[in-house]
């Protein structure tokens, strides 16, 4: 796998190691107020982003802590900043 | 067997090494040193192999493996390259695709025909009517086509896998990856090299010509490789062909061991901050009528033959060549005894005048601006007839071997596939790469380079460049090697012509495929214009050689033939991987990894049967009767032990452990008390349930659970990712290997137990749904809880694994006098699908929701604030009564159970069969099945459809569940 991530606490590893967690959307919506569709929309809608997005991944093969990078989708590489262009 | 150099300092063989091997079933010696080709060469072998469509004869052509014509079948495997595979002693080495023998082809015949198939003809041709296909493809596959390898076969050797990083990767190690290698060296990096030949120096190596006054290039590639080899910051693969290169840097590759490796060939994968690509140049065919006839062969493969394998290709060479390197050859084969009559060379002018002046002293004709328009001989090259370029004047020679090179090839692959664009460069004739990718840079004769200093120059640069993107390197010494490649010459100039005046029916610009200029010439015709095309319709550059023959002749020929004003159309694209690789090089080492429990060596002598589960092997049954009769008969009237040490056991602690419990499990287990095992469940976020367990709180803010077996590897990733957000103060550790887990089931486990502890084991003193910790003589910690999941008196007692074989021991002695006996996950299968409790993953699956296995009584509606996960899809489904429901259900007339499986019909599709068995216990067949909701009434009459069952429908009917013991006395009691 062409990826590395940088982990928090083990720092840049092997793709290998890490397990996918999805796009960042923020903390579980309140129960109250909630209709099936904006649960759904959480739970299954994403951005699909062409380009640099924020998103979970699992130190799997390592510490097993749970964190978020910044990756170009475009290049499957790294990125520092959410702006990061190249 | 002919004779072979002995004295050259470019051999690479030991001739006092004699190495036996079989070809065609009988005996031939190479020497050591040798590739399978080579070996078969000094044997007098020509004619390798017949090609795949016309069953044209096909020799030894550059000796870089891109082609298939050296492709034979060795020790049962088919398609391996003998020109690039080294000879080792007792190979079984045979011929591939021909009827009777390479040399005598029944389906020579095939080569005349080639009138009746034009470009594409498979497309145009046999597909009306319709039913002629399926009878012309098994004939065309059967004389066509390459290998075979035999449906059985083993791979024999061991294959391995290493993944090492380094700062710079250098790929290839010529001496313009020698230079780059040693250069990012000495700024003090470490740097891999990769080569694909056995050995490092590339086209130095087997060059007798002079480097520098005193010294031959190939005592400069030992040089370098010295020098490389001796700097310790340098780790050199060799026989390491490059397969794939990725983005960030990521190069792969595959080795193939010397005999003294541990392995046959091993995968390799190479992170490197900076690349670079040295990887030289192979030889642009020339193009003209039977240039691929046996005793055709480019130039640097006829003085690789030489210099390197000791063997002088023939004994009268015609040269039809492009390149100084051509003159080369000539100038040292004559040296060696080979008789050169002429030498045609494409280019008017521009040759090395040392070189030329070379020919000239050895009284070698050559004849500028002429070219081989035909090679003639059946089988092998006879006579060659040379034009002058405007095909005006021509001659004729005899002769037994013809090199013929038109120009060179880079060998952009690795910068192609990692992204680069190849674009036209006119001075050299190349395609060049543009737009490199981040930190990969190209070096050496790729970029048309051809003075020796220069490649050095350009490699030393390109290893500087590397450096520089590992912050080694100053721009002063950036500048500074710039500066010393501006005083060397620059690329060379290449040669432009691609087809020699022929009109190109033989002439073969992919031998792979048998693609000649004029299916070329047709395929344009049709309006497949570009490369990509091209190939597609005519399938040039199809076959195993990945492209490496038609390379940029394609290109070049059909902007030639279309008069295109500029050269803007393509090479075809090349992939991972670059070269052919062996899957069993990608599996590597065979990894049967499986956990076993502290129990499964006694299990295993108690005459356990195992089975893969999961990632554990458990014991399935303890006798050949898989029905499992005794052992359920033992556990519902007497008492058995389970070995069920895989089942996932956590500990969570900490202010926040409730909170995350509350999360993930549907049931408020704010309300479980100590002493108390709690049943409950994890949903996902569409409601479906994932895993159940216990949860026993141990004390404050400290509990223990149980997962499934299949769980146990993702619960802590699962707890942790949905209390991400929450920064709560917990601790979860797995003590699924640290704990054992024994289960004693039966009417007579309370006898046998009572024998082993202390503790108070009755019914009032250990009561159904109960917990203890107790220890074992004072000295062994053990976790107990009284279950009831096959349905009779039950107790799972969890122990610390080194303690297991202990516990298990006690328990069996003080069982001896009720006849204790083993029983596997089968008979407990059986046991607790009697009693209707579930096993996720049999009686669920993906879709399956916590309502739908009728498990809702474990949802608290009442639980809020906790976000728990899955429940508000849960609150959704409820209203859904489309779902399919869990049944159980009996066979009519007391017929046998179906199949697990088995499909549930009407009209359509209704449902399927979880779990049914022949219930010793019952005296019926019940399971479980998961029907649509309005089949689940009790008295459906439900029709089983079994795999294979040729419309034979078994009959049953929904009951009431459970089927043993519905009051759950045994358990209880």
């Amino acid at each position: 796998m062409a990826l590395t991530i940088t982990c928090p606490i083990c720092g840049k590893r092997n793709g290998y190691e890490f397990r996918y967690g999805g796009e960042e959307k923020g903390p579980r919506p309140d129960e109250k107020d909630l209709t099936p569709e904006s649960w759904c929309d959480y739970v299954h809608m994403n951005q699909c982003v062409a380009g640099v997005q924020q998103e979970w991944w699992f130190h799997r093969d390592g510490c097993g802590s749970w964190f978020t990078i910044f990756r170009d989708t475009t290049t499957n590489l790294e990125k520092e900043t959410p702006e990061a262009k190249e | 067997m002919m004779n072979r150099f002995n004295h050259l300092p470019t051999l690479k063989i030991d001739v006092s090494d004699k190495i036996p091997f079989t070809y065609k079933g009988k005996t031939y010696y190479g020497t050591k040193g040798d590739t399978i080709a080579t070996a078969l060469y000094a044997n007098g072998v020509r004619i390798y192999a017949r090609s795949l469509k016309y069953h044209r004869p096909r020799g030894l052509y550059s000796m870089d493996g891109e082609c298939s014509n050296t492709m034979m079948e060795v020790n049962g495997i088919p398609n391996v390259r003998t020109e690039t595979t080294a000879l080792k002693p007792g190979m079984v080495v045979k011929e591939q695709n021909v009827k009777g023998s390479a040399e005598n082809d029944l389906m020579g015949f095939i080569d005349k025909m080639d009138w009746a198939m034009p470009a594409g003809f498979y497309y145009d041709t046999m597909h009306k009517p319709a039913k002629i296909w399926p009878v012309a493809m098994k004939q065309i596959r059967k004389a066509a086509g390459i290998g075979k390898l035999a449906p059985d076969h083993h791979m024999p050797g061991k294959y391995d896998e290493i993944f090492p990083s380094c700062d710079v990767c250098v790929i290839g190690g010529g001496p313009a990856g020698m230079k780059a290698a040693l250069a990012a060296a000495q700024k003090g990096l470490r740097v891999s090299i990769m080569e694909a030949r056995p050995w490092l120096g590339g086209h130095f190596e087997y060059r007798s010509s002079e480097y520098i006054s005193r010294q031959t290039h190939h005592e400069r590639a030992v040089q370098l490789a010295k020098e490389v080899e001796k700097t310790e910051n340098i780790r050199v693969f060799t026989h390491t062909a490059n397969v794939g290169v990725y983005n960030n840097n990521l190069i792969t590759g595959f080795q193939v061991g010397k005999e003294s490796d541990s392995f046959t060939e091993r995968y390799i994968e190479i992170r490197a901050n900076s690349v670079v690509v040295a990887t030289g140049c192979i030889e642009r065919p020339l193009l003209f009528e039977n240039n691929e006839r046996p005793g055709v062969m480019q130039a640097g493969c006829a003085l690789r033959l030489a210099n390197t394998y000791g063997i002088l290709p023939g004994k009268i060479a015609v040269f039809s060549i492009g390149h100084d390197l051509g003159l080369e050859t000539a100038v040292a084969l004559h040296d060696l005894g080979l008789s050169i009559p002429v030498i045609a060379d494409i280019r008017e002018d521009g040759q090395d005048p040392a070189m030329l002046k070379a020919v000239l002293d050895r009284k070698i004709t050559i004849l500028k601006g002429w070219v081989a328009t035909e090679a003639h001989g059946g089988k092998q090259v006879k006579k060659v007839t040379i034009k002058s370029v405007d095909g005006t004047i021509s001659k004729t020679f005899d002769c037994d071997v013809l090199v013929a090179s038109a120009g060179f090839t880079p060998l952009t692959g690795p910068l192609v596939v990692n992204q680069a664009k190849l674009t036209y460069d006119n001075h050299t004739n190349f395609f060049l790469p543009t737009d490199l990718p981040k930190k990969m840079y190209a070096a050496g004769r790729l970029l048309g380079f051809e003075n020796a200093k220069s490649i050095e120059a350009s490699g030393h640069l390109a290893g500087l460049k590397a450096a520089y993107d590992c912050e080694n390197c100053s721009i002063a010494d950036l500048g500074e090697a710039k500066k010393a490649m501006e005083n060397l010459p620059g690329p060379a100039r290449g040669t432009k012509l691609v087809t020699a005046p022929v009109k190109g029916r033989k002439t073969f610009i992919c031998f792979d495929e048998d693609t000649s200029i004029k299916n070329i010439k047709q395929s344009i015709d049709k309006g497949f214009d570009v490369p990509e095309l091209i190939k597609r319709f005519s399938g040039a550059g199809l076959g195993p050689g990945q492209g490496g023959i038609p390379g940029h002749n394609l290109p070049l020929f059909a902007a030639k033939y279309q008069a295109l004003p500029d050269i803007k159309i393509k090479p075809t694209t090349v992939r991972a991987p670059l070269v052919p690789t062996l899957i069993a090089t990608y599996a590597g080492t065979n990894h049967t990894m499986f956990k076993r429990t502290p129990m499964d060596e006694m299990q295993r002598k108690d005459g356990g049967i195992f089975r893969n589960i999961g990632v554990w092997q458990r014991a399935r049954y303890f006798s050949k009767d898989f029905t499992c009769k005794k052992e359920i008969e033992n556990v519902r009237t007497n008492v058995g032990m389970l070995d069920g040490s895989t089942l996932g056991k956590f500990r969570i602690h900490g202010p926040d452990a409730l909170n995350a419990l509350q999360r993930v499990y549907v049931s408020d287990l704010s309300k479980i008390k100590e002493g108390r095992v709690k049943y409950t469940a994890m949903c996902n976020d569409d409601g479906c349930v994932i895993d159940d367990g216990v949860v026993i709180k141990r004390g404050e803010n400290d509990y223990y659970f149980s997962t499934s077996t299949g769980r146990a590897g993702q619960t802590i990733e699962w707890i942790r990712y949905h209390t991400r957000y929450d920064n709560w103060n917990f601790a979860v550790i797995n003590l699924t290997d640290a704990m054992g887990v024994i289960n004693l089931s039966g009417p007579n486990a309370r006898k046998v137990l009572e024998k082993v502890v202390d503790i108070d084991v009755s019914n009032e003193g250990f009561g159904f749904s109960e917990y203890k910790e107790f220890k074992i003589s004072d000295t062994i910690p053990v976790r107990a809880m009284r279950l009831g999941f096959v349905g009779e008196l039950s107790y799972e007692l969890h122990v610390p694994s080194s303690y297991m074989k202990s516990v298990w021991l006690m328990l069996k002695e003080a069982g001896r006098e009720f006849k204790i006996q083993n029983f596997g996950v089968e008979a407990q299968n059986v046991l607790r699908m009697e009693k209707c409790h579930i096993i996720l993953g049999q009686e669920s699956e993906q879709r399956t929701n916590l309502l739908d296995i009728g498990l809702g009584f474990l949802w608290s509606r009442k639980k809020t604030g906790c976000k728990t996960v899955g429940v508000a899809a849960l609150a959704q489904a409820e209203k859904d009564n489309t779902r399919l429901k869990l049944v159980g259900f009996k066979m009519e007339n007391n017929g046998r159970a179906p199949k697990d499986g088995s499909l549930i019909v009407d009209d359509r599709v209704r449902g399927y069969v979880c779990t049914a068995r022949n219930s010793f216990s019952l005296n019926e067949a019940v399971g479980m099945a998961l029907v649509e909701g309005d089949m689940s009434k009790i008295g459906t009459r439900l029709a089983f459809y079994e795999d294979e069952c040729k419309g034979e429908l078994i009959y049953g009917t929904v009951v009431q569940t459970p089927f043993y013991d519905p009051d759950g006395k045994r358990m209880k009691m």
